[in-house]
């Protein structure tokens, strides 16, 4: 009797606790036929650019909001995945969830604590996908099956950082994975009676199937040294630094990554960092890099004081690679490598060699862009489309004037071909009108989302602004009931699959304002005659 | 109850307990300098359990401060400055150690009020219970001890 009456009780409080499933969710199978997108880039060259998209710019004034759902971070920090179905995103917090595509419900959560940091990548082998991610920090990458949501596999970072971040998404090619490998030492430093600073950056190639890793290229070849002492017996260390918070790039001819590099957190600094990488494949080897800033030490003690003992003295201007490298084919035959960096330089390179065919000043730089996520191409139009933040980054902000807007240039030559200059909103209040977001380019037109929450799309051949939507608002209505807030844009910015388009909207990591909306865009209808 | 003895007063226990309050970390620091447990990135990995090395040193840095004191006259270093020590509630004699360690168990939670202000109502209402007639706080009856002038002054 008493087990009955337990038995009730424990039935009615699961119940009631939301321990079944809810109305919202639709338990089933996702379809993993065809997929948008195969790296965070759309494509291994990190073209940015969408072929696989209906909407266009005579259509695009139609773009309605379709649903919401509701993240359970302020500072949502996924790129999703979508398939002719279902989208998988990371839900920070909750865990990765698929969704599907037309009603937005839960068809499984893969549930998960971890601060899911990069895009969904996928393989299919044998007839059965695996999802791919990783957690910045704590840094762990996980393999999940794909139609169910049951964990395969997880992994320690690789390399030999003990606090490495996993913040850039990796790149899948063949039975391995590219890993960027970052560092939370350049935020350890503020605490004084830490050591600064002794880790590198680097990338990593990993086996699909267990996560071991194959091979590991530091970013600075030496190993660090004690070079002097503060509070009497706090060591001072380097060289250290020049991590990788961006997704490689890779040329499957030659057998390349690329990968961009930051500054370096404790001087003296090195030759590799602020730099541009081409590596070997198969094993890591170094083919050539290229330093752009040479001198550039830098860790977040600085924004304490300058005077703080772990920041380098002089200190630098935090001018990393933040966005992926993007090998393009210009319309004179010739392949670029083209980089956008923090500084608002852009340069293209010869792959080859790493020798620079053009450079452009795209906006005045700082520490969180000049470009900072991301850029794109669109070959057919042989155009380089640039997406600049200039946000005000006190102490670390580019000389000169602002020029937060997105800017479209010539891939061969770097010749300017249309420009479309964004203006603050609203003065009253903190909100940059810059771009920082990663954009996304169609076959006509350019998604950008903004610092002050709006999402534009342009023409791409002049530069016009065809659509616009404010996401500086409530939700309250989403589809797995989590109430929602759109914010800025910022991060991975938008992604563009067949007639939809999906963003999430919310930022806070550098006073920006933050927010948890999973937005999903979509052309009605085509009504027949 | 502590009757040979009069109760401390509530200043001197709040002034006792910001004194504790401040040199155990200022300790902690220290010691952190000198034994370098949180310098190096290695300490910072998630196998090494930095949050634990955190509340080690604090322990460490406590029982520094503290022991030979509690040990000997029932007094954190606060306490003694202020001229106050824990005994026994129901023989006012000096409190054994055990029951001590207990009690300071509950220190720690102190530094939830300010750190952790969403659980701060647990720590609130242990030390907001001074206000009662017979000034025991939450970690007084669990070890069953007071806190009394040592002075013998009322």
């Amino acid at each position: 009797m008493r087990k009955t009456v337990a038995g009730i009780i424990a039935a009615v409080v699961l119940a009631l606790s939301g321990g079944v499933a809810s109305a919202a969710d639709c338990p089933s199978r996702p379809g993993l036929k065809t997929f948008a997108s195969d790296a965070w880039g759309i494509d291994a060259r990190n073209t940015r650019f969408q072929p696989k998209t209906t909407i266009s710019a005579a259509n695009v004034g139609q773009l309605r909001l379709e649903w919401v759902y509701g993240l359970s971070t302020d500072t949502p920090r996924s790129y999703p995945l979508v398939t002719e179905d279902t989208i998988f995103a990371g839900d920070q917090g909750n865990g990765l969830v698929a969704l599907n595509r037309k009603s937005g419900c839960t068809r499984w959560t893969f549930a998960h604590g971890g601060a899911i940091g990069t895009a969904i990548l996928h393989q299919t082998q044998r007839g059965r996908t695996t999802l791919f991610f990783n957690d910045r920090y704590p840094s762990h990458m996980f393999a999940v099956n794909a139609a169910d949501g049951t964990l395969r596999w997880q992994h320690a970072a690789p390399g030999d950082n003990p606090v490495a971040m996993l913040s850039g998404t990796p790149l899948i090619d063949g039975g391995r994975m590219f890993v960027p490998l970052s560092s939370i030492e350049v935020g350890l430093a503020v605490n004084p009676f830490y050591g600064c600073c002794t880790t590198s950056g680097g990338m990593a190639a990993v086996d699909l199937r267990d996560g071991h890793q194959l091979w590991h290229r530091r970013s600075i070849p030496a190993q660090p040294k004690v070079v002097g002492h503060h509070f009497l017996f706090v060591e001072e260390s380097a060289p250290s630094g020049a991590p990788v918070w961006g997704p490689p790039t890779y040329d499957a001819a030659s057998g390349t990554v690329f990968f961009g590099t930051g500054q370096n957190y404790s001087r003296p600094t090195t030759a590799t960092s602020d730099s541009i990488f081409a590596v070997n494949a198969q094993d890591g080897s170094v083919r050539w890099i290229h330093q752009f800033h040479q001198n550039d030490a830098y860790n977040t003690a600085c924004d304490l004081s300058a005077g703080h003992p772990n920041c380098p003295k002089p200190t630098g201007p935090d001018l990393d690679f933040g966005a992926p490298p993007i090998l393009a084919h210009a319309q004179d035959g010739h392949t670029l490598l083209i980089a956008g960096e923090k500084s608002g330089m852009v340069y293209a390179l010869d792959p080859h060699d790493g020798h620079i065919v053009w450079t452009r000043q795209a906006g005045r730089g700082g520490a969180l862009g000049g470009v900072h996520w991301g850029m794109a191409v669109n070959e057919a139009l042989g155009l380089l489309f640039v997406p600049v933040s200039d946000v005000d980054a006190g102490r670390l902000t580019g000389q000169g004037q602002a020029h937060a807007g997105l800017y479209a240039y010539d891939i061969a030559t770097g010749t300017p071909r249309w420009s479309h200059v964004r203006t603050a909103r609203c003065p009253d209040r903190p909100c940059s009108p810059g771009l920082s977001a990663a954009i996304i380019a169609g076959p006509d037109l350019v998604f950008a989302g903004s610092l002050d929450g709006k999402l534009e799309a342009l023409d791409a051949k002049s530069g016009k602004l065809l659509w616009s939507y404010d996401a500086w608002r409530d939700y309250p209505n989403t589809v797995n009931g989590k109430a929602a807030k759109g914010g800025a844009f910022d991060a991975h910015g938008p992604l563009l699959a067949g007639d939809q388009m999906i963003v999430s909207s919310g930022y806070g990591t550098f006073g920006e304002r933050g927010g948890n909306a999973l937005l999903v865009f979509e052309l009605p209808p085509e009504k027949t005659p | 109850m502590t009757a040979t003895l009069p109760l401390a007063g509530r200043g001197r226990r709040f002034v006792a307990t910001l004194i504790d309050a401040i040199l155990v970390p200022v300790v902690a620091i220290l010691l952190m300098l000198v034994t370098g447990v949180l310098e190096h990135a290695s300490d910072w990995s998630e196998s090494a359990m930095p949050f634990a090395r955190m509340f080690g040193l604090g322990l460490a840095s406590y029982i520094l401060l503290n022991l030979w004191l509690l040990w000997s006259r029932g007094q954190t270093l606060g306490k003694a400055i202020m001229g106050i020590a824990i005994v026994l509630a129901k023989t006012g004699v000096k409190a054994p150690l055990w029951r001590l360690f207990i009690r300071g168990l509950f220190f720690p939670t102190l530094y939830l009020i300010v750190l952790v202000p969403f659980i701060a109502l647990i720590p609130a209402i242990d030390q907001v219970l001074i206000f009662r007639r017979d000034r025991r706080c939450i970690h007084d009856w669990v070890c069953g001890t007071a806190v009394v002038r040592r002075d013998g002054a009322a």
